[in-house]
C-alpha cells in the first residue's frame, strides 16, 4: 500500500490573489512531495492557504508561480482524476444519493447498468445502503459527507483531496467518520491530501503531517507518524506526537494572531 | 399494519387541516358577501346614486350563472366561450413568454456577451408598462395577436429577470464540485445551472401568470375577435352600464387567475418534491 | 422509475387538457350558414379595417360612410333609410335637474329655440347649393369634423336634419328599447323597477314634446341672461349629425358677430369632458352632473335612462337617417343576403347602427352573431 512513487509534487508553488484594491500573497515557496497511497494532512493557522493549495491541485484555481504535478503531469484544469470533498458537502440537492454518486459517471457517458453497478458498490463501501433514493436534505451531516466521498470516489481518481471534510460534524460523528475514512482508504488505496484544523484528527489519520507557516503559506515542518493503525488516542505515543505538532503550530498561530491584532 | 396506520393518521391530519382551511375560507367569503349585500342595501335605503353601480350579490350570481347557461347579456356569446377565448390568449401569450424568456434568461446570465447584447434592449423596454403597448399592438396585430402580445410582454420580464437572478444565484461550490467531477461547461449548464434555477423560474412563472391576467383585462379593452371576459367586462360597464355583468366578469377573471396560479403552485410542489427540495 | 411515471402522468394530463379544450372550442364555435358575424370596431378605424381585408363590410354613421366612398375604397351597400325610413338618430337630451328651476327651464326653452332656428338655417342652406350660406355650412362642417370638403358635402346629403318628434319617432324608440330587452342589454324587470308600466309607457314619459310646443313664446333677448352661469353643453367629437349646435354657436350665421345662442340671450360653454367620444360617455357625464343639455344618439340615452336611472328627458330630435352599410369597392357582395357567413364591423352592441344592422339582417332571415 505504501507505494514509493510520487503522486503529487509541488515545487515552489506561489499564489497571489488580487482584485481592484487588494493584493494578497496567499502562498509562497510551497514545496512538497506526496507519495502514492499516502495520507497527508495539511495543518496550519487560519488563512494560511490550505484551501488554496487544494483548489490549485483540483484545478479550480490557477497558480501564480512554481509547479504542481500530479503523476508527473502539470495541473492545468479541473479533472476527474482528482476528487475533491468539500467541508460544506456541496451535494446536488435535486439529485438522490445514487444520482449524486453517479454524477461523474453520467458525464463520462457510462452506460446506465454499469453506472448502477459502480454506484451500488460505492453505496455499500461508504455504508449508505437503504438510502440510495433519498435526497440529501433527508440525510444527517455524516451521511451527507459519505455521499460526498462516494461521489468523489466514483470517478476512481488518483488522489482524493479533502478540505476539512468533517469540520462541521459533531465530535462523535467525526470520530466515526475518521475510522470510516481509514477503512475506505485501506479498501481503495487512494492517495489522500487532507486539510484539517484538528491536530487530533491529523495525528489519527496521517502518515505525514505538513504544518504550514502563517500567510503567505509555505511548508514549515513535516512530521512523519509511524504509530501503527488503528491508533489509540489515549496512548502515550499518540499524545506525545500531538504535543509535538501542537508546539510547532502554536508559533504560527501566534504570528497570525499578532498580524490580526495589528490590523493587517 | 403499522405503515397502514401511519398513512391513515397522516391522511386524518391532512383532512383535518384541509377541513379547517375550507371552513375558514367559507366563513370569510360568506362574511364578505353579506357585507356586500348590506352595503348595496344601505345604498338603496339612502337612495344614493352610487346604488346603480353596486348590484346585489345575488343578482351578480344569477347573471353569472345565466351568462354561462345562455349568453352574456347583449354580447351574443356565452361566458364559457368568452372565458375560453381569454384563457386561450393568456395561455398562448404566457407560454410564448416562457419559451422565450427561460432560455434567454439562462443565456444572458451565463454568457457575458449575450448579456451585453440583450441588456440595453431589455433595460429600455422593461420600464414600459405592458399595457402601454395596447394601442400599438391592437392596431398593429389586431384582434387575436394584439392581446396575446400584451400578455406576452407582461409575463416575459418577470420570468426573464427571475431566471437571470436564479442563474446568478447558482451555488459556486456546486459548480466547483461539478468541475472536479469532470463536468464540461455544457454539463455544468445543463446539470447544475438549470436545475438550481428551477425555483426562481417557478417564482417568475407565478408572478408572470398574475400579470398575464391583469394584462388580458386591459388588452381586451378594445374589441377582440371571439369575445373575451375582459372585453365583456369593459362593454358591460362602459357601454351597457350593466354592472351586475361587470362584476360577474370580474369573478370569472379572478377564478381563472386562481385556477392557473393554483396549477402553477401544484407544478411547483411537484417539481420541488421531484427535486428533493420540499 | 417513480419520477418517470410522474412525468409521464403529467404529460398525459397536459395532453388531455389540450385536447379537451380544443374539443370544447370546436364544439362551441358556432358554424351557422344563416349568420353574419360581427366585430366591434371604432368608426375612426373602420376604413383601415375594411381595407385591411379583415372583414367584408361595416356599418357606421356619416362622415364615416362618405370618407370611404369619396376615398374610393368603399361602396354603400345599403343606406339606413332603406332599412328603416326616418329612423331616429341624434336627439337633444335635457338634464331634469337643470330644468327643475324656473330659470333653468326658461334657458332650456331658449336653447331649444336656438337649436330649431339653426337647424332651419342648415335646411335652407342645403336647399340651395349655390348660396353663400351653403358654402358657409360646408366650411363650418369642415372645421367641425376636420374632414375634406368633398367628404363633408357628400355626408350632408345623407343626413336628415330636423327637430320634430312624431309618433313614428316614438315608435322607433319603442322598437330600439324592445331590441335592447331582447338582446339582454336591458333586463325586462328594469322597465317596471324604474316605475313604467311597459316600454311604450317608458318612451312616452321619456320623450317630452312640451318644450317644442312652447317655442312660439320665445323672443330674442337684448342681453345675455346667464352671464355667470353658462349652459354646459354636451356633444360628440366631430359628429356631423350635431352640426346644429356648432352652427348656433357661430357668429357669422345670424349676420354680424352675434351667434344664434347670443341672439336668445344664452351663454353656452362646452361641458367638462366635451366633446365626448360616444353617447355612452356623454350620458355618464350627465349622471356625474357635468352636462345640462346634450346632443347624442337616442339609443345610449334610452340605455342609460333605464340601466343607471340617468335623470334626463329627450326634448327634441337632431337628425334622422345618415348611416349606411359600407362594403369594399369591387367586392362580390351585392345584397344583404350576400353578407351571410361574412364579418361585419359595427360601432358596438348598443349603437343604433348595430340595431339597424340586426333589423336589416333579420328581414333577410339572417342572424347577427359575435365573431
Ligand atoms: N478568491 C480569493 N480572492 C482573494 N483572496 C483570497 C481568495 N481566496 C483566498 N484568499 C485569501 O488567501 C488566503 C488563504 O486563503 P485559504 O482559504 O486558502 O486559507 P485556509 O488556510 O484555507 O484558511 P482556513 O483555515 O480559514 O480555511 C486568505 O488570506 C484569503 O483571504
Ligand atoms: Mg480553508
Amino acid at each position: 500500500m505504501d507505494g514509493n512513487g510520487v503522486m503529487i509534487s509541488f515545487i515552489n508553488l506561489s499564489k497571489t490573489f488580487s482584485d481592484d484594491r487588494h493584493i494578497v500573497k496567499a502562498i509562497d515557496g510551497f514545496s512538497l512531495d506526496i507519495r502514492q497511497g499516502e495520507i497527508v494532512c495539511l495543518l496550519g493557522p487560519s488563512g494560511c492557504g490550505k484551501t488554496t493549495v487544494l483548489r490549485i491541485i483540483a484545478g479550480l484555481e490557477s497558480k501564480s508561480g512554481g509547479s504542481v504535478k500530479v503523476r508527473d503531469e502539470s495541473v492545468s484544469s479541473a479533472g476527474s482524476d482528482r476528487g475533491l470533498v468539500f467541508q460544506e458537502f456541496s451535494l446536488f440537492p435535486w439529485r438522490t444519493v445514487r444520482k449524486n454518486i453517479e454524477f461523474g459517471l453520467e458525464i463520462k457517458m457510462m452506460p446506465v447498468e454499469e453506472r448502477h453497478e459502480v454506484s451500488s458498490k460505492l453505496i455499500e463501501l461508504v455504508g449508505l445502503a437503504g438510502f440510495e433514493n433519498a435526497h440529501p436534505e433527508k440525510l444527517s451531516g455524516g451521511m451527507k459527507q459519505r455521499v460526498g466521498i462516494a461521489r468523489a470516489l466514483a470517478n476512481d481518481p488518483a488522489v482524493l483531496l479533502m478540505d476539512e471534510p468533517f469540520g462541521s460534524l459533531d465530535a462523535q460523528t467525526r470520530n466515526l467518520m475518521q475510522r470510516e475514512l481509514l477503512r475506505i482508504w485501506s479498501a481503495t488505496g487512494k492517495t489522500i491530501l487532507f486539510v484539517t484544523h484538528s491536530v487530533d484528527e491529523a495525528v489519527f489519520l496521517a502518515d505525514r503531517i505538513v504544518v504550514m507557516t502563517a500567510r503567505p503559506g509555505s511548508v514549515k515542518e513535516i512530521i512523519s507518524i509511524s504509530i501503527p493503525r488503528p491508533r489509540d488516542r489515549t496512548s502515550s505515543e499518540f499524545i506525545s506526537v500531538r504535543g509535538e505538532v501542537l508546539s510547532v503550530l502554536e508559533m504560527e498561530f501566534e504570528k497570525t494572531l499578532a498580524r490580526e491584532l495589528s490590523g493587517d | 399494519m403499522s405503515a397502514q396506520y401511519t398513512v391513515l393518521k397522516r391522511f386524518g391530519r391532512f383532512a383535518k387541516s384541509r377541513r379547517l382551511q375550507l371552513s375558514a375560507a367559507i366563513i370569510s367569503v360568506s362574511v364578505f358577501v353579506i357585507l356586500w349585500h348590506v352595503f348595496a342595501w344601505l345604498l338603496r335605503c339612502w337612495d344614493w346614486s352610487l346604488q346603480e353601480y353596486v348590484p346585489f350579490p345575488v343578482d351578480v350570481f344569477t347573471v353569472l350563472v345565466d351568462s354561462f347557461v345562455n349568453e352574456v347579456p347583449g354580447m351574443d356569446l356565452s361566458m364559457g366561450v368568452m372565458a375560453f377565448a381569454s384563457f386561450k390568449r393568456v395561455v398562448i401569450g404566457f407560454t410564448l413568454a416562457l419559451v422565450v424568456a427561460f432560455p434567454l434568461g439562462l443565456l444572458m446570465a451565463s454568457f457575458r456577451f449575450v448579456n451585453y447584447l440583450g441588456d440595453p434592449i431589455i433595460e429600455m423596454f422593461r420600464p414600459i408598462p405592458p399595457v402601454a403597448w395596447i394601442p400599438v399592438f391592437l392596431v398593429m396585430l389586431s384582434f387575436f395577436w394584439g392581446p396575446v402580445a400584451i400578455v406576452f410582454l407582461g409575463a416575459f420580464f418577470p420570468i426573464l429577470l427571475n431566471v437571470m437572478f436564479g442563474v446568478k444565484r447558482t451555488d459556486q461550490t456546486l459548480i466547483d464540485a461539478a468541475k472536479t467531477l469532470g463536468a464540461r461547461r455544457i454539463d455544468i449548464f445543463t446539470k447544475v445551472v438549470i436545475p438550481s434555477t428551477a425555483p426562481y423560474l417557478m417564482t417568475g412563472v407565478k408572478v408572470g401568470l398574475g400579470i398575464s391576467w391583469m394584462c388580458i383585462v386591459a388588452a381586451e379593452m378594445l374589441p377582440v375577435l371571439g369575445g373575451g371576459v375582459g372585453n365583456a367586462l369593459w362593454v358591460s360597464a362602459m357601454e351597457f352600464s350593466r354592472f351586475d355583468v361587470t362584476f360577474a366578469c370580474m369573478i370569472v377573471i379572478g377564478l381563472m387567475s386562481i385556477l392557473t396560479t393554483g396549477l402553477a403552485e401544484q407544478v411547483e410542489r411537484r417539481l420541488y418534491r421531484w427535486m428533493g427540495m420540499e | 422509475m417513480e419520477k418517470k411515471t410522474t412525468l409521464l402522468i403529467s404529460i398525459v394530463i397536459a395532453a388531455a387538457v389540450v385536447v379537451a379544450t380544443a374539443g370544447v372550442a370546436l364544439y362551441l364555435t358556432p358554424d351557422d350558414d344563416d349568420s353574419v358575424k360581427y366585430v366591434v370596431v371604432s368608426p375612426t378605424l373602420m376604413g383601415g379595417w375594411l381595407q385591411g381585408g379583415d372583414g367584408s363590410a361595416y356599418i357606421a354613421w356619416e362622415p364615416f360612410v362618405s370618407s370611404a366612398t369619396v376615398g374610393g375604397y368603399g361602396t354603400v351597400l345599403s343606406w339606413s333609410n332603406e332599412i328603416m325610413p326616418n329612423h331616429p338618430c341624434c336627439v337633444v337630451v335635457l338634464s331634469n335637474e337643470f330644468a327643475s328651476t324656473t330659470e333653468g327651464s326658461e334657458l332650456s326653452l331658449r336653447f331649444l329655440k336656438a337649436h330649431v332656428e339653426s337647424t332651419e338655417w342648415i335646411l335652407d342652406a342645403l336647399a340651395d347649393k349655390d348660396s353663400v350660406e351653403y358654402q358657409l355650412l360646408v366650411n363650418m362642417s369642415v372645421a367641425f369634423t376636420l374632414r375634406d370638403a368633398d367628404v363633408v358635402e357628400n355626408a350632408l346629403e345623407h343626413v336628415k336634419f330636423g327637430w320634430e318628434m312624431d309618433t313614428e319617432f316614438r315608435s322607433a324608440l319603442d322598437q330600439f328599447t324592445d331590441m335592447y330587452i331582447d338582446a339582454g342589454i336591458v333586463e325586462e324587470e328594469t322597465v317596471g323597477d324604474r316605475g313604467y308600466g311597459n316600454v311604450t309607457d317608458f318612451i312616452s314619459s321619456y320623450v317630452n314634446g312640451t318644450y317644442l310646443d312652447e317655442l312660439g313664446s320665445v323672443t330674442e333677448s337684448p342681453a345675455i341672461l346667464n352671464p355667470d352661469d353658462p349652459i354646459r353643453l354636451g356633444y360628440l367629437a366631430g359628429d356631423i349629425h350635431q352640426l346644429a349646435q356648432y352652427v348656433a354657436a357661430n357668429g357669422s350665421v345670424v349676420g354680424g358677430t352675434m351667434s344664434v345662442f347670443e341672439k336668445y340671450g344664452l351663454n353656452v360653454v362646452a361641458a367638462t369632458g366635451a366633446p365626448y367620444a360616444n353617447g355612452g360617455s356623454e350620458m355618464d357625464a350627465f349622471v356625474a352632473g357635468h352636462v345640462d343639455i346634450g346632443y347624442l344618439g337616442a339609443p345610449p340615452a334610452i340605455l342609460k335612462k333605464l340601466n343607471v336611472d340617468a335623470d334626463t328627458t329627450i326634448i327634441a330630435q337632431v337628425n334622422s337617417e345618415g348611416s349606411a352599410i359600407v362594403i369594399a369597392t369591387g367586392s362580390q357582395i351585392s345584397s344583404l343576403a350576400d353578407l351571410s357567413g361574412k364579418i361585419v364591423a359595427t360601432p358596438g352592441e348598443s349603437s343604433i347602427q348595430h340595431l339597424l344592422l340586426k333589423i336589416a339582417l333579420n328581414e333577410q332571415g339572417l342572424k347577427l352573431v359575435k365573431a
